[in-house]
């Protein structure tokens, strides 16, 4: 399996390249376009593995309870992925280990990962993030996709990252939610509210928009919808 | 202090590393990530009264955030806009600059964020009463959604009330039709901006009152 | 030298979708030289195409490239390159009467005196004719600049207009009709023309995205609906029915619109662009199609099985077959409106 990342970090596109016996697995919605040989099927689970719990478990993680799986039927084959939004992608090969990844953020991988539900208990929800987070494990390519670009963050000590910015991090990582600014008034008063503050020794993937601040700069002009 | 903007013109973000004792003022909600060790204070965006007209009038927020580095070493913090689209940095040398409401993200200290009275034209073009203005010495970031295209104006040019980012105080705005009454008001293009005089204008290439009357009739 | 210090070099890699074959027979119309000549640029790829002109010129070269898919670079020739490249291809040009190159075919271009040069250049601008225009702000937020000659005429889509000189004289038409008027189009367009001399305009489409241009000589070429943002006058616009099953089960693109005849034309994005070359069947989804050529037949099929359909996220794609390019965009518009859901204002009871 063979990804390639067009118009990064505006509106990317993945094209992955498959070879004959290779089976990509992606998020429901996501193909965008595709060599006409290219078989899919769609599953509640991994190929061959699996049940509807780990899908359900799955879509309590704000991803779609079903999986498609690509695999190209004669030759090699190529199909294109594109996420919801406008943003970036980045791939991580995963080595017997796992990534945290928040929900609505896996885009498709190697079908030797495990896709789980990953909980971080409810300090996640009071930050505004999901309260449930996309555990990959195992060995293989990931890509994940993100709104705005992703850059980054070594963290060796502390670090502060504003909630509705982490795509996802090394699990080797901690966060705990705190306040911003000195005092709880000044991070209210800010508009910062709450942050997470990350602890440990690893990486922190953030994406430098916020989805929710473009959403509510749209709303006031939005036709409004029935309540 | 090191500054750089990255992301591109699509998601521009501004990757700051303060030295110790450094501090830099941002729009609130600006932080995307930062160093634990930096010391955020909110205070008003200006006098109480001078804030809200700002956040009334000139499209800001109330409150701005002071991040500040008092340890001894360097500390990064990462600044961002609410809306996807390129920043631009503007040095100022005891000049001045008009923005657009909203358009304003980050200064250095040196900088003050002033408002000017703008006329009523500019109230017509749904612009607000009021002119943002950037004056003294120091860096000033600003932004808008779309990319941001630099364009010299020398006699009149005319550009789309929605499209306009910032621009020399010497040149002067007229609010003008686009076509004949009917063209103006069924082309789409309604209320233009006659720029006149000579100097730099900054136009952005999208506008989000461009991007929600595309996106509504799309919305059921 | 200073103006003619640039060249363009071919990096060897093609535009993503671009096969191989199409770039080689392209590049050998677009600089008329046989095959078996543009096929050995690209095995020797990196490969400086052309050598001594100005920025201008090299700029419109690589354009050229581009929009046959090739990829290239624009460098500065160093002080000493220049003439060093030059006394090589005087050297080639002694013993070129022998199993000449494709090299040396556009070597012999650049080493003729400039007068020739600037001829051999306004030929490749004969490969593009039509107006003036740049294209910035790419690949998300492309802005469209066209000099409009005088007493000459572009037509705009409505709203898209940004900046113009003050000499242009805007008319507002009524366009398109029923198809226009039953999809979210505007139902007018807007006609600039150049008063007393030329005049500039800027184009910002709405959508976030890119934008494409294409000169048609009397061919034609099939736009999603809400992807037109202008045309030279002699560019016939029209929409065209997909009929009833072609375009119900295609999402928003119940009609077409189909662009036809001679002059220059311009379509935008919502997303990234990315042109595909289709020999044989590709398949896109239909909320990703932007343009495509005639001559490619498509039909609207379900992804997978009768399962795949419900719950796969796809619902119906769209089977190019034949041969032509597809332009196609990386975000869907539906799916950003759904996304908008949570953040609309609630509607007041009464």
């Amino acid at each position: 399996m063979d990804i390639e990342l067009i118009h990064r970090p505006g509106n990317t596109a993945a094209k992955v390249k498959l070879q004959q016996g290779e089976t990509c697995t992606a998020e429901s919605g996501a193909m965008i376009a595709m060599s006409g040989n290219m078989d899919v099927t769609t599953t509640t689970h991994k190929k061959k593995s699996g049940g509807v719990l780990k899908a359900l478990k799955r879509m309590v993680a704000g991803e779609s309870l079903f999986l498609n799986h690509f695999e190209p039927k004669s030759g090699d084959g190529e199909v294109w992925f594109g996420a919801n939004l406008a943003g970036d992608m980045m791939t991580y090969n995963l080595d017997n280990e796992s990534l945290i990844v928040q929900g609505g953020s896996f885009m498709a991988c190697e079908d030797s990962v495990e896709i789980d539900l990953g909980w971080q208990g409810f300090k996640s929800f009071l930050s505004g993030e999901s309260v449930f987070w996309v555990n990959l494990k195992g060995k293989g390519q990931v890509l994940l996709n993100s709104f705005g670009a992703i850059y980054p963050v070594e963290v060796d000590g502390e670090y502060i990252v504003d909630s509705g910015h982490i795509v996802a991090f090394n699990e080797t990582l901690d966060f705990s939610i705190t306040k911003a600014g000195k005092s709880w008034l000044h991070s209210f008063l800010g508009g910062e509210g709450l942050v997470c503050k990350f602890q440990g020794k690893g990486t922190v993937w953030c994406q430098s928009h916020n989805p929710g601040s473009f959403g509510w700069t749209l709303s006031p002009g939005l036709k409004p919808r029935k309540a | 202090m090191k500054a750089e903007i990255k992301g591109g013109s699509a998601f521009s973000y501004l990757d700051i590393e303060l030295d110790a004792g450094e501090q830099i003022t941002a729009e609130s909600d600006a932080m995307s990530s930062m160093s634990a060790e930096l010391d955020m204070a909110t205070r008003p965006n200006g006098s109480v009264f001078t804030a809200l007209l700002k956040k009334l009038l000139g499209g800001e927020t109330f409150f701005i955030n002071r991040f500040t580095n008092n340890t001894s070493g360097p500390c990064k913090i990462t600044l961002v806009q609410p809306t996807p689209g390129e920043i631009r940095c503007v040095e100022l040398n005891g000049d001045s600059l008009c923005l657009q409401p909203g358009a304003f993200m980050a200064a250095t200290d040196g900088v003050t964020l002033g408002l000017r009275w703008a006329g009523l034209t500019s109230w017509i073009a749904r612009e607000g009463l009021f002119k943002l203005v950037v004056s003294g010495n120091g860096k000033v970031w600003y932004g808008a959604y779309g990319a941001l295209l630099e364009r010299e104006v020398d006699g009149e040019f005319i550009v789309d009330t929605s499209h306009l980012v910032s621009y020399d105080p010497s040149l002067k705005l007229k609010l003008q039709l686009a076509g004949g009454l009917f063209s103006s008001f069924f082309g789409g293009e309604g209320l233009v901006t006659r720029v006149e005089g000579k100097g730099k204008i900054v136009i952005q290439t999208r506008s989000v009152s461009g991007l929600v009357s595309w996106i509504n009739p799309k919305l059921y | 030298m200073n103006t003619s210090a640039y060249q363009v070099r071919v990096t060897g890699e093609l535009n993503p979708g671009v096969s191989r074959e199409s770039a080689v027979e392209a590049f050998s119309k677009l600089f008329k030289v046989a095959n078996e000549k543009a096929e050995n640029i690209f095995s020797k790829a990196p490969v400086v195409v052309k050598k001594g002109v100005d920025e201008a010129t090299a700029n419109k070269i690589q354009r050229a490239l581009d929009n046959i898919g090739v990829q290239s670079a624009v460098e500065m020739a160093t002080a000493e390159q220049v003439p060093q490249a030059q006394a090589q291809n005087e050297q080639k040009s002694e013993q070129s009467t022998n199993g000449s190159t494709l090299e040396r075919a556009i070597e012999r271009a650049s080493n003729a005196p400039l007068k020739q040069e600037v001829h051999a250049t306004s030929r490749l601008v004969e490969e593009q004719p039509g107006y003036q225009f740049k294209i910035e702000g790419q690949p998300d937020y492309a802005f469209l600049t066209v000099n409009i000659p005088a007493e000459k005429t572009l037509r705009v889509e409505a709203s898209a207009m940004a900046t113009m000189d003050t000499n242009l004289v805007m008319k507002t038409k009524a366009k398109g009709g029923l198809g226009r008027l039953l999809t979210s189009e505007s139902i007018f367009i807007n006609e600039f023309t150049s008063q007393n001399g030329p005049g500039e305009i800027g184009i910002a489409p709405a959508s976030p995205g890119d934008l494409a241009h294409v000169y048609l000589r009397d061919e034609t070429i099939f736009l999603q609906n809400s992807a037109f943002v202008a045309s030279d006058m002699n560019v016939v616009v029209e929409t065209k029915w997909q009929g009833l099953t072609k375009g119900f089960f295609s999402g928003e693109s119940l009609f077409l619109i189909r662009c036809s005849g001679n002059g220059d034309l311009w379509f935008n994005t919502y997303g990234g662009m990315i042109m595909l070359d289709v020999d044989g069947d590709y398949v896109v989804d239909t909320s990703n199609i932007v343009a495509f050529t005639e001559g490619l037949d498509y039909k609207i099929t379900k992804v997978g099985g009768y399962k795949s359909l419900f719950f796969s996220g796809e619902g119906f794609v769209c089977r190019f077959s034949g041969k032509g390019k597809v332009w196609i965009q990386t975000r869907s518009v539906q799916a950003f409106a759904s996304w908008m859901y949570p953040y609309r204002p609630v509607k007041k009871k009464g």
